[in-house]
């Protein structure tokens, strides 16, 4: 029996044990609404916590799940506990659609677009009278839930069974998918989404995923309210849901799924304890939502475990009680050859040429240094050739594809995979969350393996671990598994993006000034991880300015000046061009003393 | 074309300035501290309760209770920088906390006003008489709006060019880092800024109050429409915000003359999704 299984099994009989045991109706009336507003703010933290997105239209899901349930049972005459299934379709269908709106998007796009969505959901269920009766309500009745007499439940136990019954599957759902790559994309793309498309993440797509998930939950969340409030009316998708979405995981925190089960139950019991407040009673929210964001940002749950030793238990939980033997990497096998071919590639930013007809290739097997002085146009063939920057001229292939114009996440599966030149990690992870990130493409599991946690995941998730602590040893960091990577020397984080990078399994790998800001020491052990990776035959691109230790280690060199090739060749064989000493040192014509040095 | 129509394109310009004031707020904040602020549109009801207050209860002329507008529009801004902006912008999740603090402030300024001047709307004179071209009527508080919004426009487009101010401020917009390297107090500079925006956001209110008429609920209704205009337009572009306001009030005023106004709303609404799907960067936007 696998968790998921075990703990779906306990939280359905915990459910079961108290919609049996309570019999006040108000405290069963309580643990229903709180159940509902559990669920809805389970939705609004797949998309707040794991991407970052503040939604201030979530009651647009809500509002469409009741409504759909409501005018199936009043419209076709359906009974509502067979249709409740069926509305988490449209929440999912319009998180699909918000997702696609808002991918591209920073998070202040998907508020603003979702505030508005709520906003014409309002009116149209306003306006729709023959279909909605409008302001007046739709009174839904339902039918008593079947064979809950034969239990002995009444109406309400029989409800908050149901509830729970959403509830409990939603919730370990939601903790495996968490676990999962998929989970770990998410976070990815929160933190450092250049780094997350680098590493083979298609952003997009996990967004638009992540949104409707989302948006499904609200949507069933939506149609668990119907016996609740019986009257369906308009302001079911007003700001005041939204909001109350918003600050149930806020205050109940957004890092665990705890937070939003917390919050959900508090605003349950709070609108009763704050009724002596009258009509201030939002107001009392308000303030509430201000404090907490000011104060207490990591919610109530998020504070009990950085006071308690929970927070610890947790990671080490989650990093599983022993790691498995990590696996040496083994670089992808020679495909065609050359690795890359760059054909009279250019790029104009408006008047200015940063690259311009830039012809070379790379071949396969071999390391090739790119140098020039700043502002040659190394960066920018770099972001080209990674699908970054789309060209302006030219056509960039790698093992005989064409790669130009690809999304960076598509070159990155082609094997084409890039560092960077500033450090790029996901700085509040830690060092191996980092590399489980990164190595997100090696033996992947489908969505539905993610979410039911099955046992073919669960070994695929280990030989990934593998894989991940195999890169990391290349680099010599394992022993910094436990660090937040964000905390790690600048020498240290630069080696983690190395690492993350071989994680991606590249056939070719693209570094951006990985020696930048390492020590003597640093830099060369850098070098010796380089040299180890041809040795396995992998092919290397390196800007670098530390021509000393590139010098030593490439077998070739294509030198970029304003934008323009002016050599390619062996290392000793460019250094002693003019043209290349020219571009170094101005209009000097002895050869420069470190390049003579280099080279030797 | 039908002079109702004309009629209706002259109203929705002059409603189209106002909204152009209030996008412009919104959307200097964005360019300079890369925020938004979503208590907006209460600074803009408050403007309007104000010009109410001023010329029912204190008997103020509007021309005096105007720029008092203004003047309570940025007070309630440094209030929201103080409490709700400034203090969370240096946290590395600021700018989503800052979506929600404002979030907050706003409702909490809404519901102040609702609990003690209640939920009912009132009506603000504004200035008096109307003219006649070709049968079009244009009222003297509508062609007022027309022309303290361009003057302040212009006046605005002065201060960005002319002062240090304003050369500061375009510095930050187009980057922060560069600004603060060569020695702008980018804190100060941006609580300005948002304290500025907030001003000129409680000056629209005032301007709109006597054609729309005050009620609490104004704050909601003109934020969204705000959002519209400037997502539209381009988050940060303040000329296509303007272009876009235009446009939105035209646009709406028009729909006016065939349908229910709250559909003219939700088809408004509808072109604002439409844009983000096709042309996410605005209208005016340019791809980068």
């Amino acid at each position: 029996m696998t968790r998921s299984v075990r703990d779906l099994l306990l939280g359905l009989l915990l459910v079961a044990i108290v919609a049996t045991v309570l019999r006040s109706a108000y405290w069963l009336d309580v643990a229903a609404y709180a159940g509902v507003l559990a669920v809805f703010a389970l939705g609004v933290a797949v998309a707040f916590g794991q991407l970052g997105y503040v939604s201030f239209g979530h009651a647009a899901f809500l509002g469409l799940g009741a409504y759909t349930a409501g005018l199936l049972v009043t419209a076709l005459g359906w009974n509502y506990w067979a249709v409740l299934p069926l509305c988490v379709i449209p929440g999912l269908l319009l998180g699909a659609l918000l997702g696609v709106i808002s991918a591209r998007l920073s998070g202040a796009y998907f508020a603003i677009a979702t505030l508005v969505v709520a906003e014409m959901l309002l009116l149209l269920a306003s306006h729709w009278v023959e279909l909605t009766h409008g302001p007046m309500g739709l009174m839904v009745s339902v039918s008593p839930v079947p064979g809950a007499q034969a239990i002995g439940w009444n109406a309400q136990q029989a409800y908050l069974a149901v509830v729970g019954a959403a509830l409990v599957p939603a919730f370990v759902l939601l903790r495996n998918l968490r676990a999962s790559a998929t989970g770990r994309c998410w976070d990815a793309i929160r933190e450092a989404p250049a780094l997350a498309e680098s590493l083979g993440i298609a952003t997009a797509q996990a967004r638009v995923l992540n949104i409707a998930l989302s948006g499904g939950l609200a949507a069933l969340a939506g149609g668990l309210l119907v016996p609740k409030v019986f009257v369906l009316s308009p302001a079911l998708f007003g700001v005041t849901n939204s909001a109350t979405g918003i600050l149930a995981v806020i205050l109940g925190g957004k890092a665990t799924l705890f937070g939003p089960l917390l919050g959900g139950a508090l605003f349950a019991a709070l609108p009763e304890a704050l009724r002596f407040l009258g009509e201030l009673n939002f107001a009392a929210f308000a303030l509430m939502l201000l404090i907490a964001v000011r104060v207490l940002p990591d919610g109530i749950v998020g504070w009990l475990m950085k006071r308690t030793a929970l927070q610890r238990r947790f990671a080490r939980r989650a990093a599983g009680d022993a790691l498995p033997p990590a696996t040496p990497l083994v670089a992808r096998a020679h495909r065609a050859d050359p690795a890359l071919q760059v054909r009279q590639v250019s790029r104009h930013f408006k008047g200015l040429k940063a690259v311009e007809d830039v012809s070379f290739e790379v071949r396969s097997g071999e390391i090739v240094g790119l140098i020039g002085p700043n502002g040659a146009g190394k960066t920018t063939l770099l972001s080209m050739l990674s699908g970054f920057l789309p060209t302006t001229h030219g056509s960039i292939q790698a093992f005989g594809q064409d790669i130009a114009g690809l999304a960076p996440h598509r070159v990155a599966r082609g094997g084409v995979v890039r560092s960077f030149q500033q450090t790029a990690v996901c700085a509040s992870q830690t060092v191996l969350v980092n590399m489980r990130i990164a190595a997100h493409l090696h033996r992947p599991v489908g969505f539905f393996g993610a979410l039911v946690g099955t046992t073919a995941a669960r070994l695929r998730e280990r030989e990934r671990l593998a894989h991940a602590l195999g890169c990391l040893q290349e680099v010599g960091l394992v022993d910094r598994l436990d660090a937040l990577a964000g905390s790690l020397p600048y020498g240290e984080q630069k080696l983690l993006g190395v690492a993350m990078a071989l994680a991606a399994e590249p056939a070719v790998l693209l570094l951006d000034e990985p020696a930048a800001g390492l020590n003597h020491t640093e830099a060369t052990r850098l070098a010796g991880v380089l040299r180890e990776l041809r040795a396995k035959g992998m092919t290397l691109v390196v800007v670098d300015h530390n021509l000393k230790m590139l010098m030593s280690l490439v077998d070739r060199v294509v030198v970029l000046h304003h934008g323009v090739k002016i050599a390619d060749g062996a290392p000793h064989e460019v250094t002693t061009r003019t043209e290349v000493v020219q571009a170094y040192l101005g209009q000097a014509a002895a050869p420069a003393e470190e390049m003579a040095e280099a080279s030797a | 074309m039908s002079e109702a129509l004309l009629q209706q394109i002259v109203n929705g310009l002059s409603v189209g300035f106002g909204y152009a004031l209030i996008a412009l707020g919104l959307t200097l904040a964005f360019g300079v501290l890369h925020v938004i602020n979503f208590g907006h549109g209460e600074v803009v009801m408050l403007g309007a309760l104000t010009v109410v207050i001023a010329t029912t209860k204190l008997g103020l002329p509007y021309l005096i209770a105007l720029p008092l507008a203004a003047l309570v529009g940025a007070l309630v801004g440094w209030v929201f920088n103080r409490l709700a902006v400034a203090p969370l912008l240096p946290r590395e999740s600021g700018r989503t906390d800052i979506l929600l603090t404002t979030f907050a402030m706003g409702v909490l300024a809404y519901q102040v006003v609702l609990s003690i001047w209640g939920p009912a709307p009132a009506r603000v004179d504004g200035l008096q008489g109307r003219f006649e071209l070709g049968g079009v009527a244009l009222t003297a508080q509508r062609l007022f709006i027309i022309g303290a919004s361009i003057a302040t426009l212009l006046a605005l487009e002065q201060l960005a060019r002319r002062t240090r101010f304003g050369v500061e401020l375009r510095a930050v917009a187009q980057s922060e880092h560069a600004a603060r390297v060569v020695g702008i107090d980018v804190k100060s500079l941006g609580s300005r800024a948002f304290i500025l925006a907030a001003g000129i956001a409680g000056f629209g209110g005032g301007l709109l109050a006597p054609i729309t008429s005050y009620s609490p609920a104004l704050g909601q209704a003109v934020l969204i429409k705000a959002f519209v205009i400037v997502v539209m337009g381009g988050l940060g572009s303040a000329l296509g915000a303007v272009v876009c306001a235009l446009g939105i009030g035209v646009i709406e005023a028009m729909l006016g003359l065939y349908v229910d106004e709250s559909v003219a709303t939700g088809c408004v609404y509808g072109l604002m999704l439409l844009t983000l799907l096709l042309r996410p960067q605005g209208l005016l936007g340019s791809r980068t």
